[in-house]
């Protein structure tokens, strides 16, 4: 039972608590309800709780209110209304409630009102505020019982609506517009009630004492005009969620947590996607200068996100990337529309005339680009065809949908641009629509196609931060993320091998240098890692990543095929395995001449084929033969643009367009396509990528009657900035089984080559020179380009340590780079690294991958040389 | 396994065929090969006729005969053996037609000319006279003739409206605009569903009918057949389906069958060796008339078997799908099975079968166009790379596809009514027809309006006849 402190001085302070649909159904959620308010108040607090109905009543009432003249149908509704409500009841211990039971009669009186039948937007609004009318009602009673007196007030006493020029009947009746400042009186005249009060969201009334509603989001907005009239301490918006992230959490697990936002930002998050709060509850507050706070009803201890004015000398920095889909654009193209006095006039008129409010507006002298928010009202009438008729009377109209706005939001965008080179590369290769940035400098917005947009967010996400523009170490900003308060993120990361290693990686390097350094143990690891995932059949080594024999003995003793890319590779691997049976050995090779398909053939490998070309021209090669089928399935993933192996501009795989004509072409030479195939990208750590994937091959697979085996390739990705989290091999598994399940008649193959060498190899190089130019400090080392190529070819990004001096603390910032004639030969920029010296050892890890295996003797160097550790 | 050829095989065989416990085992084979077992598991139906009722057992045999086209088509073998009981000489010579003409597509892709290689033994025609013609003896009136004409004593139409009906659920927007239509004329319906699609399933939870799910497994020999080279292709699975149904209808009081084919489903893909080839064969009016009077006449007279949609046009049934957006998240039309519902809509349109093409033309014309485009995902029209898909379905300069999709004049009538669309007419493909396609067309294009006219025979039932053929 609550202790009920003495009484409360009239000028105590106020807090606003408002609580949503699923925060009101159960007994449990009251429970925390009342230990809030009971908190608040024993504080020295009044308390003003601001509810919505139960979760789905607002649904029902809908249905009634759309009904028509069906009265079954209401009737049916209205049973399960009076059902829902008592069931409360019970479950609160509350006696039969006079004050429920006349809201429920209420109901009924409605439901019989003969202005039903024609929805009158009056009667819509007085059914749908009954929701909110009894959900109060319930909480009051059962507040009050438990010991914490609680006042029931109408809220639509307290908020008038006032219409807006240019509002309809519609707007004014069912989203309508409450003006508030803080009202003095208020907080006393209430005082003289009580010390606890409970109120209704979402509702108003008019001028002509009708009840109206604040539209969608409406008891935000409540809380927000409740909070401006009483000046309270704090708004707090009582969610599931602890609070805004920098990314929808849902599609971006890594999203901070968003700790402390201003004003304008968190109101053009909440504009540009965030659900977790209505925008219009900000106006209000700010105007009154009344902060808000997000906070969780599950985890109340919590800080949750605080939204007040901002310090005006606050950094730029990118806070947020948010997501808008359902967006139409509607581009409008004249020839010298600046010339055309009054033409913008004309374009927006239509717009006002049709009822449809424009969010973003991208121009040039002879295009007017404009987008429309997803509404019923554009999805379910003929408004938009009736806009593009009388639009073509003055243009050419292209309707362009269904596209998503992708919005970084932050103050001072516009200087950071400089930061975003790598954010923006992203977009090189879609197909982007519209740019947007408005003046108020919060925000730079991207439209795109949708369905582009579910992946391109937490890449970019990813993207923002390695870029330094979302600048998750300050604390006063980024709380934690999203996946390490839901309790996911993984302990931390056992030390590498080679910190165990030091002194036997000291001696190598003293004897040669530059110097790759391979661990078998650490390859032998990441196979175990991979065979616990019993969805897969069949593992195939991409040997391209390290063909080194060593590695591949491991390999094959762990059981696993080879997947090889050219004859050489093919002939590499059975000379030095020949009792491996031909049949595990994948020959997928890309653009390579007849011959080496016809000598992998005669050696039994089993060749792919991703092309029309080979069947088109040389089919009597394939004759009677099995052949796997490597397909392009669209987008491309990927860490880098240049290791994208998927999409119309990357060269790999058959088109899916295609596929009847290579069915075609396999039929006619009696080749039988007895695998699908499809690898889409590299360094991907997104565990449900292959999920997909494997889905997509299996229900193409279905239309091919000998199909046998799915190989969804490889390209696992290893995180390799601190900050970045592995892949979920746990996820990656239970996706697969979810598939294989499905699709039990396939096989399913995988062939991944980096996630099994990159950690397990390291190149040791000797600091050749230091330099000093200007303010950059440069490190020289013997090995280039020649020796690591990946960061100069993808940018990749591998931690470096100066392993001589592995305990000395970081000191200056400084360019690690090689001796070769590039100025690209950098292998690492602005790292921290204690002083270096000529002679010292730095290591560069992850280099078990692509390293030797694309080494070159360029400048005539010779490349790194190669070592094996057990 | 080590199985023997079944294109080589001399005969198939109708090995035997059970039920009970509410499932069906249909069992053929080739020459003495393994037995080919096909499992068909009912819901349990409380008071079903028992095993061995004259209409059960007639509703068996014939799915026990059509179900085996499944398998036959793996070899084609010249003969055709009856271990079980015999159809008379009416069902043979419908079987006959249904093997060869529902195997027409299967037939033009493997280049096999099956014309007088199909013959059913009919009792008293065959030699081996052991196996005694069952439906004729049931029926007592051994080699009546089908009449293919509505059963003369036909029920009132009060009679009627009480009756109750089986609609067959496939997860596309035909089957839900009868559910639709049936609802609307306050009927008794059941959503019924063969096999385990989740996207039907949710379908079907989403009509708010009640729900009966079939299970059908077929023998995994015939997928063991398949890897080692047999013959596949496409196979008449609606006329499979209907006799599921029946047996369905029999096994729990239902009175009628409403499938959902349309009017175009009766017309030809292509002509192959002087024959017409027909994707859809067993969705057309000829499969619909003849079986609809063998039903009757064979296993239940009052069991009404129909398409509610037979007078409707590809888009007239797209014009009524427009009309309610209630299935708009979980409906598709897409080739793809998709075995596991996701929440995008990539997770129920390919994009790339001429089916999403078809429907997502279909469907523009009558609805507004965010609507459309939220359904598919993305914008087919505006996507060059698809011109020729949508030149086939136009049926300009190929023929349409083998696909259950409309005519082409379907296609090319909703392409002008898109070109004369100010939202519609700047999208890529749309600009193409209007520019290079619809000169060349001249008077080839009817209007929207003409297509939308219900037109052509069927065998609705009086009560829903108006619900069917009010134009909009």
């Amino acid at each position: 039972m609550i202790s009920i402190p003495a009484s409360l001085p009239t000028p105590a302070p106020w807090v606003v608590a408002k609580f949503g649909g699923t925060s009101v159904a159960t007994r449990e959620r009251w429970e925390a309800i009342r230990r809030i308010a009971a908190a608040h108040r024993a504080a020295g607090r009044r308390v003003l709780l601001v509810v919505s109905a139960l979760s789905g009543v607002t649904d029902l009432l809908k249905s009634i209110t759309e009904a028509g003249p069906d009265e079954a149908h209401c009737r049916a509704v209205q049973a399960t209304l009076i059902e829902r409500h008592h069931a409360l009841v019970r479950a609160l211990e509350l006696p039969a409630s006079t004050a429920l039971e006349y809201w429920l009669a209420e109901l009924d009186r409605l439901i019989a009102d003969p202005r039903r039948t024609r929805a009158a937007l009056d009667w819509q609004a007085a059914v749908f505020a009954l929701g909110e009318l009894m959900s109060s009602t319930l909480g009051a009673a059962f507040l009050t019982a438990g010991g914490l007196k609680t006042q029931w007030l109408d809220a639509r006493d307290y908020l008038r609506a006032m219409p807006l020029a240019n509002q309809g009947d519609w707007a004014r009746h069912l989203s309508a517009s409450v003006p508030v400042q803080p009202d003095p009186e208020l907080p006393e005249a209430l005082a003289a009630l009580g010390e606890v009060f409970i109120t209704q969201g979402f509702i108003a009334r008019n001028e002509a004492g009708e009840t109206v509603l604040l539209g969608r989001g409406g008891s935000d907005t409540s809380a927000g005009c409740f909070g401006a009239l009483l000046k309270a301490a704090c708004v707090e918006i009582w969610t599931d969620v602890p609070g805004m992230f920098s990314a929808n959490p849902r599609c971006v697990p890594q999203a901070r947590l968003l700790t402390g936002l201003g004003y304008e930002e968190a109101q053009e998050i909440a504009t540009t996607g965030a659900k977790v709060l209505h925008p219009r509850a900000l106006g209000p507050l700010r105007r009154a200068g009344v902060p808000l706070a997000i906070k969780d009803t599950n985890r109340p201890h919590l800080a949750g996100t605080e939204i007040r004015a901002a310090a005006s000398d606050a950094a730029p920095c990118v806070k947020a990337i948010s997501l808008k889909k359902g967006v139409t654009l509607v581009s409008m193209e004249t020839v010298g529309m600046w010339q055309q006095v009054g033409f913008l006039a004309d374009v927006f008129g239509e717009f006002k005339r049709h009822g449809l409010s424009v969010d973003l507006i991208g121009s040039a002298e002879t295009n007017v680009t404009v987008s429309l928010d997803a509404s019923e009202n554009l999805v379910n009438s003929d408004v938009l065809s009736a806009l593009a008729a009388d639009l073509a009377r003055i243009c050419r109209v292209k309707v362009i949908a269904p596209c998503a706005a992708i919005t970084l939001v932050g103050r001072g965008m516009r200087s950071l641009l400089h930061r975003l080179s790598g954010v923006l590369a992203e977009f090189g290769t879609l197909d982007v629509h519209m740019i947007s940035q408005s003046s108020n400098n919060l925000n730079l917005t991207f439209v795109i196609d949708e369905a582009l947009a579910d992946e391109l967010v937490p890449r970019l996400h990813a993207l923002l931060i390695r870029a330094d523009a979302l600048r998750v170490e300050d604390g006063a900003v980024f709380g934690p993320s999203w996946r390490e308060l839901a309790g996911e993120a993984p302990a931390d990361a056992p030390p590498p091998w080679w910190r165990r290693q030091r002194e036997a990686l000291l001696l190598l390097a003293a004897q040669a240098s530059p110097r790759y350094v391979y661990s078998t143990t650490a390859v032998r690891g990441q196979a175990h890692a991979l065979k616990a995932l019993d969805a897969v059949d069949r593992w195939h080594y991409a040997l391209k990543a390290n063909p080194h024999p060593d590695i591949l003995r491991v390999l094959h003793a762990e059981g696993f095929g080879f997947e090889c890319v050219s004859l050489a590779e093919l002939t590499a691997v059975r000379e030095l395995l020949p009792e491996l049976p031909a049949e595990r050995l994948l020959f997928t090779p890309n653009f390579a001449p007849r011959a080496e398909y016809a000598a992998a053939l005669a050696a039994g490998a089993r060749v792919t084929l991703d092309a029309l070309h080979p069947l088109t021209h040389w089919g009597e090669d394939f004759a009677g033969r099995e052949i796997h089928l490597r397909l392009d399935l669209g987008i491309g993933r990927g860490h880098h643009d240049k290791v994208r192996t998927g999409g119309d501009g990357s060269k790999f795989g058959l088109a899916l367009e295609d596929v009847e004509a290579f069915r075609e072409l396999a039929r006619r030479h009696d080749a039988r396509i007895v695998g699908l195939h499809a690898h889409l990208g590299s360094g991907i750590l997104d565990a449900g990528h292959w999920r997909s994937v494997y889905l997509q091959l299996a229900a193409l697979a279905e239309g091919f009657r000998r199909v046998e085996s799915l190989n969804v390739g490889g390209g696992l990705g290893v995180p390799s900035r601190p900050d970045e989290q592995g892949l979920d091999l746990a996820a990656l598994g239970a996706g697969l089984a979810e598939v294989k399940a499905a699709y039990p008649r396939f096989a399913l193959w995988m062939e991944p080559g980096r996630f099994l060498v990159a950690d397990a190899g390291v190149l040791l190089a000797r600091v050749t020179q230091t330099k000093r130019k200007g303010g950059v400090r440069y490190v020289g080392v013997d090995a280039g380009m020649n020796s690591l190529l990946r960061p100069a070819l993808y940018d990749a990004w591998h931690a470096i340590v100066n392993l001589s001096r592995l305990d000395e603390a970081p000191a200056a910032m400084v360019q690690v780079v090689g001796p070769i004639c590039e100025s690209g030969d950098v292998l690492g920029a602005n790292r921290r690294l204690p002083e270096c010296r000529e002679g010292d050892v730095l290591l560069i890890a992850q280099a078990g991958a692509y390293g030797a295996s694309m080494a070159s003797r360029y400048n005539l160097r010779e490349p790194a040389s190669e070592v094996v550790l057990p | 396994m080590n199985l023997p050829d079944p294109r080589s095989a001399r005969a198939f065989h109708f090995v035997a065929r059970s039920f009970a416990g509410g499932v069906a085992n249909l069992v053929y084979a080739f020459d003495d090969g393994p037995e080919l077992v096909e499992r068909i598991s009912f819901p349990s139906a409380p008071g079903a006729p028992a095993a061995g009722s004259d209409a059960l057992e007639a509703a068996l045999d014939l799915l026990h005969w059509i179900a085996g086209i499944s398998y036959y088509k793996a070899g084609v073998p010249a003969g055709m053996r009856m271990r079980t009981t015999q159809p008379d000489a009416a069902t043979a010579s419908f079987l006959d037609a249904l093997y060869l003409h529902g195997l027409g597509e299967f037939a033009y892709r493997n280049q096999l000319d099956l014309r007088g290689r199909i013959r059913f033994p009919a009792a008293g025609a065959s030699a081996a006279g052991d196996a005694q013609s069952a439906p004729a003896r049931r029926a007592g009136a051994a080699g009546r003739e089908l009449d293919t004409a509505r059963v003369s004593a036909a029920p009132d139409a009060a009679a009627l409206a009480r009756q109750r009906t089986l609609v067959p659920i496939g997860g596309g927007k035909d089957s839900l605009v009868s559910v639709e239509i049936l609802k609307a004329a306050g009927a008794d319906a059941t959503a019924v569903w063969v096999g385990n699609s989740p996207l039907i399933a949710a379908c079907a939870r989403r009509t708010g009918l009640p729900m009966l799910n079939i299970g059908r497994e077929l023998s995994p020999i015939l997928f063991e057949y398949n890897r080692l080279g047999a013959y596949n292709g496409h196979i008449p699975v609606t006329a499979i389906n209907s006799a599921i149904l029946v047996v369905a209808a029999v096994l729990h009081g239902f009175d009628a069958i409403a499938f959902s084919n349309e009017r175009s489903a009766s017309s030809a893909t292509l002509e192959y060796a002087g024959q017409p080839v027909n994707h859809q064969w067993s969705k057309g009016w000829a499969f619909e008339q003849a079986f609809h009077a063998l039903v009757k006449s064979h296993v239940a007279p009052a069991l009404d078997y129909y398409s509610l949609l037979r007078p409707l046009s590809e888009l007239a049934v797209a014009e009524r799908f427009a009309r309610a957006s209630r299935y708009d998240t979980v409906f598709s039309s897409c080739n793809r099975n998709f075995r596991i519902l996701g929440p995008r809509p990539a997770d129920r349109w390919c994009g790339q079968c001429p089916k999403c093409h078809f429907v997502f033309l279909a469907l523009a014309p009558f609805m507004p166009k965010p609507r459309l485009l939220g359904i598919f995902g993305r914008n087919l029209l505006d996507d060059a790379a698809l011109a020729p898909a949508f030149d086939a379905l136009l049926e300009y300069r190929d023929h349409k596809p083998f696909e259950c999709v409309g005519e082409g004049v379907e296609s090319r009538a909703a392409m002008a009514a898109l070109a004369a669309r100010a939202e519609w007419r700047e999208d890529a493909l749309v600009a193409r027809f209007a520019e290079q396609i619809a000169p060349q067309l001249a008077g080839q294009v009817p209007s929207l309006d003409a297509l939308l006219q219900a037109d052509g025979p069927h065998h609705v039932p009086a009560f829903l006849r108006s619900h069917v053929l009010a134009f909009r």
